[in-house]
């Protein structure tokens, strides 16, 4: 019974010491604050009925690909955010504060506003 | 005001457990189990009003407000006012418990809760599951106003929109009464059913097995990091665990106290939050059904079956009726289940994938629960040192927790067989979290069989009668068990 109870409280005890240095170590990651921070001007001018095709620079095969649009999602809902540039509207998440227009112009993007910090919404005209 | 519309959810949990099982006035083991079981109760019970509410008058405050108040008014009158009856819960009989597991036990509670708050300042929004769907799920739900059934549309991947909305409605309610997103609420949410089940594990081995099973029990399930990371990341599965864990020790309770069928009705309640949960809560309620069944059956006076599945079914149903309408009505098919018959047939036919299966689960018992050394190992060599002894009053309640948790593993495993089409990465994505749903019901089980440590060379009834020469008993080595004085089974 000791032993159980003296590996039960190591344990946690070894990895609350982990946790919490990982806590103390203040590393800045891409996380829902970052996201909201990203969007907060973004939300406030999209109606909750709206479907909006997404854009990233991210390579697709990249693991943060997804989870940035799971991210952009859930910062903009009740908006409906699709993978895809069958909708009139695109959200671009770039990681440049400048983004790249000639790439925009290849996918017949036109920026409607430039948020910053690589948040733009454009105007699908392939569709 | 958040904390406030949680803590009126938490009470009106409790005072329905306290309606159905009333307590003494005072702390004592059974408020401990009420104070638990509300948890479950009150956040189930919200979830299904605020769904309903929705459907039926869609999202507004005031209806809402009205609706919740008058079954929380109700709720709170009726189970503050009951009167002490019938049985009260009690530590079972056994030798006193060392002072010391007390303070372990405290210890674990602090550890557990500083691991809970630090997760949660890291990760306020919660992880993956969290933010991609159920946190993600009711603020569609808050924001979309008359829109609501957006949270439906698949057009949003990895939301999966057939999953059931215990969670983001109870989230959602909190929002809408408090007119504001605030993100205490998931926290609070995920914090009371980590907690919830720790308590009800910690009560219901007490009440069963008495005060040293139960602190051991606690400490294990406390210190189990993956159980309470996954609580603070705010998954589903921790709520899941929490009811299957409440199911199942509210039938033990039914076994132990046969002529108080209030136990089945408990049992009933939390069976039935399990789909409005995760779906594979449809597949404990068909596992706990069968296995009760079986159970009865082999162990028990047949007379019982259909006066427990009576009130079991009937207290199951509304909350199964709400999930069934919600699946039928507006769920678009699970994404799993969409696929073609003979896509699945050419998964179940590939050898490797049951290998690779059977290996995912082997190795997982191995890995789970994030402990210096494997937990499993351990539990053996306790085994090993005091055995399982059960008594025949026991036999069905045992019989019923380890046949459900098998249906349990089996239907997983099936399900891990037939249905994804890369395994090995929703072995990786979610076989730890399936093993965390059901480890508080299986450490409910472990504790259920196995002798206490310090009744090693007498036989329980014996230390029961001599509480105060219990005391004095030591652990000793492990000598013959001896013979009990009444008909037993031992499983070693």
């Amino acid at each position: 019974m000791i032993a159980l109870v003296a590996l039960a409280l190591a344990s946690s005890f070894w990895l609350l010491l982990d946790l919490i240095s990982v806590y103390t170590r203040n590393t800045t990651t891409v996380g829902v604050a970052f996201f909201e921070d990203r969007f907060s001007e973004f939300r406030k001018t999209v109606a909750p009925q709206t479907v909006l095709s997404y854009l990233s620079d991210n390579p697709v095969n990249d693991p943060s690909n997804q989870s940035e649009f799971n991210l952009t999602q859930y910062t903009l809902a009740p908006a409906i955010v699709k993978p895809s540039l069958d909708e009139p509207l695109v959200v671009v998440n770039y990681h440049s504060a400048t983004p790249d227009q000639a790439a925009l112009r290849a996918r017949r993007l036109v920026p409607l506003r430039d948020f910053g910090k690589g948040v733009l919404l454009c105007r699908n005209d392939a569709r | 005001m958040i904390f406030v519309f949680i803590a009126l959810v938490w009470l009106t949990g409790f005072s329905i457990a306290r309606f159905l099982f009333p307590a003494p006035a005072g702390w004592s083991l059974h408020s401990v189990f009420l104070f638990s079981l509300g948890t479950g109760l009150g956040i189930g019970i919200a979830s299904c009003l605020y769904f309903l509410s929705l459907v039926l008058f869609g999202p507004s405050p005031l209806i809402l407000a009205g609706f919740g108040a008058v079954v929380a008014a109700i709720a709170i009158l009726r189970g503050m006012s009951a009167k002490s009856r019938g049985i009260a819960l009690e530590w079972a009989a056994g030798p006193a418990a060392p002072g010391y597991l007390t303070v372990l036990l405290l210890l674990a509670v602090v550890f557990a809760v500083t691991m809970f708050v630090v997760h949660s300042l890291e990760n306020p929004h919660g992880e993956w599951d969290a933010w991609s769907i159920w946190n993600l799920k009711a603020r569609f739900l808050f924001r979309g106003g008359e829109r609501w059934k957006n949270v439906l549309s698949t057009q949003i991947p990895n939301s999966h929109p057939d999953y059931p909305l215990l969670l983001p409605s109870a989230v959602a309610m909190c929002w809408t009464l408090a007119r504001g997103e605030s993100i205490g609420a998931p926290i609070a949410v995920a914090f009371l059913f980590t907690l919830g089940a720790c308590g009800l594990l910690i009560s219901s081995v007490g009440i069963l097995r008495g005060k040293t099973q139960a602190l051991v029990a606690g400490i294990v399930l406390l210190a189990t990091s993956s159980f309470i990371q996954l609580g603070a990341l705010q998954y589903a599965d921790v709520p899941m665990s929490f009811y299957i864990l409440a199911t199942l020790a509210l039938l033990c309770l039914q076994d132990r106290f046969p002529g108080d069928l209030r136990f089945s009705i408990a049992a009933g309640l939390t069976a039935g939050f399990a789909p409005w949960t995760k779906n594979e809560g449809w597949l404990f309620l068909a596992a706990v059904l069968l296995a009760r069944l079986i159970a009865i059956l082999r162990f028990d006076r047949r007379v019982v079956l259909a006066t427990q599945f009576l009130r079991f079914a009937a207290a199951a149903l509304p909350s199964v009726a709400l999930t069934a309408f919600f699946k039928l009505h507006f769920a678009p098919p699970n994404d799993l289940f969409g696929q073609k018959a003979s896509d699945l047939a050419a998964h179940a036919a590939v050898f490797g994938r049951w290998v690779i299966t059977l290996e995912g689960f082997v190795q997982m018992l191995f890995l789970m629960g994030g402990f210096l050394l494997p937990m499993v190992l351990i539990l053996g060599l306790y085994w090993f040192l005091v055995r399982f002894h059960v008594e025949e009053r026991e036999r069905t309640s045992l019989a019923t927790v380890l046949v459900a948790l098998g249906l349990m593993l089996a239907g997983e495993f099936a399900i891990f067989v037939v249905f994804p089409p890369d395994i090995i990465a929703q072995l990786k994505l979610s076989l730890a979290r399936v093993y965390m749903q059901l480890w508080p019901a299986a450490l409910l089980a472990f504790f259920l069989a196995a002798n206490p440590p310090q009744l090693l060379s007498t036989p329980a009834h014996a230390a029961a009668k001599t509480k105060t020469g219990a005391k004095s008993l030591k652990p000793k080595r492990r000598t013959a068990p001896a013979k009990p004085a009444h008909p037993s089974v031992r499983l070693n």
